[in-house]
């Protein structure tokens, strides 16, 4: 065939499943999960946080949980973890 | 090396088509004692054969013999050979040399006798007038019937005369057919450029490149480069981040063709794949952190001569292929294949003209010291890859040292500002020492250690002065501090506060490499990333083919 030029694909060939975000919830109940991705002065920002919605929602029931490092990926375990003990997280990228 | 069919075994099938477009199916149906004449038209021993197969075929044509000649050559030419040797038996062009290809002769003419059910009976390449008289002999048999006088005294036959190179080790030839040959070895999904769009810009379009214009991965180019090593093309190298998608070796390939590699380089490319992936070394974070991190690639040992690896001057500079395209390879493979691209995953804030591409070699013969790779427990000869999570080289320049002392002092004082003056106890970082400041050192016998240690005791400063204060509230956080260093309070101890800090957590970050030209009493630093297991660690790999 003359009409087009063949290259190989250099790619995966897979589809990246679209990363959707969660359904936001309407109100906080249940436990809320706070994450420390263990960047510098994240616990002073994380106790902030926490000071700020206990003042807001007494009733709410808060547990602090940190990756061990910024660097990588949250483990298996920790998202097992949020995954079975919350009904919502606060994480975010830091600096 | 030849490998002409030989007796016994079943002649190969073909279709191919005369000058007047007619196709001939040999082996489609069972035909009659065949004998196939495989010729190029500028060849004089085929010139000295055609006669003497045409006589053969006036001889046996009523006894049910076929010949076929195969011509090597397009129309023109092997229209002016039939006329020149009047040749009145089929002749079909073997156009891509397929055919040619499968019957596996070195020269021609090559001549293949086959019978009904296209069993060898007897092939001979060249002309020896001994096999010539045996064809006849054979062919006559086979057709029961007495052999025919097809040689003439006055032929004057040499008794052996060597055939001419068949046109399938034609250099353009040889890479098409080993192309056809191999193409069942790759499984990559072929992507059809329409002829009116130009290649670059379709892949530019496609988001395949990094910025500058990529060479497109045809299937002959990514054969040629795996040509560049011993490992099946499917065979699963690394898995890339941050999508984990398998990296083939036939993926690392593609990607490399497109960087400019050439396949002597493809070894390189897969081991500073297997360098970079693993939790080692942390290519995820590398890729995604906001910092200036990449990999930076270190190479070792006997290939850099190979490879015509630039270690001199401009090291790290433009201008030399294998340097540029190594680097560039890598970073194609984060981009295409673990599908870290910026915006996305690649999340650095300013970036660095290292992410294009970084690739050094390291220039041993002009170090005082061993090579870096025997320092970390390879042998001389073994060839290695070392990949580093650096930033952007940066320069220490100093003339006026005469004393290894004094040059150490410098170079710590240089060390003092990576990242930030106040941020010491840090993780790696590289020193690429040049050839003229490695003789100040030899001259004096400083070794690596004795330069890490003035580095060291130079940067070493007490705590009080590397903490946030009103001045400057960048400093040392308080709880990346040792345990020790901590009271009841929560803050340093008196004691602590005085306790003198060095820029590094460990004399062994401090990772020393000679690189650059004879001239020029500058060397460079490379700031690392986060360290050790929460950050990324240099590792290096061999370099097999």
């Amino acid at each position: 065939m003359k009409d087009s030029i063949v290259i190989l694909d250099p790619t995966n060939e897979i589809e990246p499943i679209g990363r959707q975000l969660a359904t936001r919830p309407d109100q906080l109940q249940g436990t809320l999960g706070i994450i420390d991705i263990s960047k510098p002065r994240g616990d002073v920002f994380c106790d902030e946080l926490e000071r700020l919605v206990r003042q807001q929602l007494p009733t709410l029931d808060i547990i602090r949980l940190r990756k061990p490092t910024y660097t990588k990926p949250t483990p298996a375990n920790l998202r097992d973890e949020v995954g079975a003990s919350c009904q919502a997280v606060i994480q975010a990228l830091a600096d | 090396m030849s490998t002409l069919i030989n007796v016994g075994r079943q002649a190969p099938a073909f279709t191919l088509a005369d000058r007047d477009g007619h196709i001939l199916a040999y082996g489609e149906i069972p035909t009659a004692t065949t004998l196939l004449f495989f010729f190029k038209y500028d060849c004089e021993t085929c010139s000295l054969t055609a006669p003497l197969i045409e006589r053969l075929h006036q001889a046996l044509a009523g006894q049910a013999l076929k010949v076929i000649g195969i011509s090597q050559n397009p129309i023109s030419e092997t229209t002016e050979f039939i006329e020149q040797h009047q040749l009145t038996f089929q002749v079909v062009l073997d156009t891509n040399l397929e055919v040619s290809a499968d019957y596996g002769f070195d020269a021609v003419p090559a001549v293949v006798l086959a019978d009904r059910s296209r069993q060898v009976g007897f092939s001979f390449e060249g002309f020896v007038k001994q096999e010539l008289l045996e064809l006849i002999r054979l062919t006559a048999a086979s057709c029961s019937t007495p052999p025919p006088e097809i040689v003439r005294t006055e032929d004057q036959l040499p008794e052996h005369r060597p055939g001419c190179g068949s046109r399938v080790h034609d250099p353009e030839i040889a890479r098409r057919l080993a192309v056809r040959r191999n193409r069942a070895t790759l499984s990559a999904r072929q992507v059809r450029i329409p002829i009116d769009e130009d290649p670059f810009e379709f892949m530019a379009s496609q988001g395949l490149d990094d910025g500058l214009p990529v060479v497109p991965p045809t299937e002959e180019r990514v054969l040629r480069m795996l040509s560049g090593t011993t490992r099946a093309a499917s065979q699963v190298v690394a898995h890339i981040p941050p999508n984990l998608a398998p990296a083939t070796v036939e993926k690392i390939a593609i990607n490399a063709v497109m960087a400019g590699c050439r396949p002597e380089y493809l070894p390189v490319v897969i081991a500073a794949t297997e360098a970079a992936c693993n939790d080692e070394f942390n290519l995820h974070g590398v890729l995604a952190t906001t910092y200036f991190a990449t990999p930076v690639i270190i190479i070792n040992g006997p290939i850099r001569h190979r490879i015509e690896l630039n270690c001199g001057g401009n090291v790290f500079g433009q201008g030399f292929r294998t340097n540029a395209t190594i680097g560039r390879a890598l970073q194609l493979l984060v981009r295409n294949v673990g599908g870290g691209r910026p915006g996305g995953i690649d999340m650095s804030t300013l970036g660095q003209p290292g992410k294009f591409t970084c690739c050094i070699g390291e220039h041993e013969e002009l170090s005082c010291w061993e090579p870096f790779h025997v320092e970390r427990g390879f042998s001389p000869e073994t060839s290695t890859v070392t990949v580093f999570a650096g930033e952007a080289p940066r320069a220490i320049r100093d003339q006026l040292s005469r004393t290894a002392r004094s040059l150490g002092a410098s170079m710590g004082m240089c060390l003092d500002t990576m990242a930030h003056p106040k941020l010491h106890r840090m993780g790696q970082v590289l020193l690429v020492v040049s050839p003229e400041h490695a003789r100040t050192f030899g001259r004096d016998g400083y070794s690596k250690s004795d330069l890490r240690h003035r580095i060291q005791e130079v940067t070493a400063r007490p705590l009080r002065a590397l903490l946030p204060d009103d001045e400057c509230q960048k400093g040392m956080a308080i709880g990346a501090l040792p345990q020790e260093f901590i009271g009841q309070d929560g803050r340093p101890t008196t004691v602590a506060l005085e306790t003198p800090l060095s820029k590094f957590s460990h004399e062994d970050n401090i990772l020393i490499v000679v690189a650059g030209g004879t001239a020029g009493k500058f060397s460079a630093v490379l700031g690392g990333w986060a360290s050790g297991t929460t950050g990324s660690t240099a590792v290096t790999r061999e370099i097999t083919t």
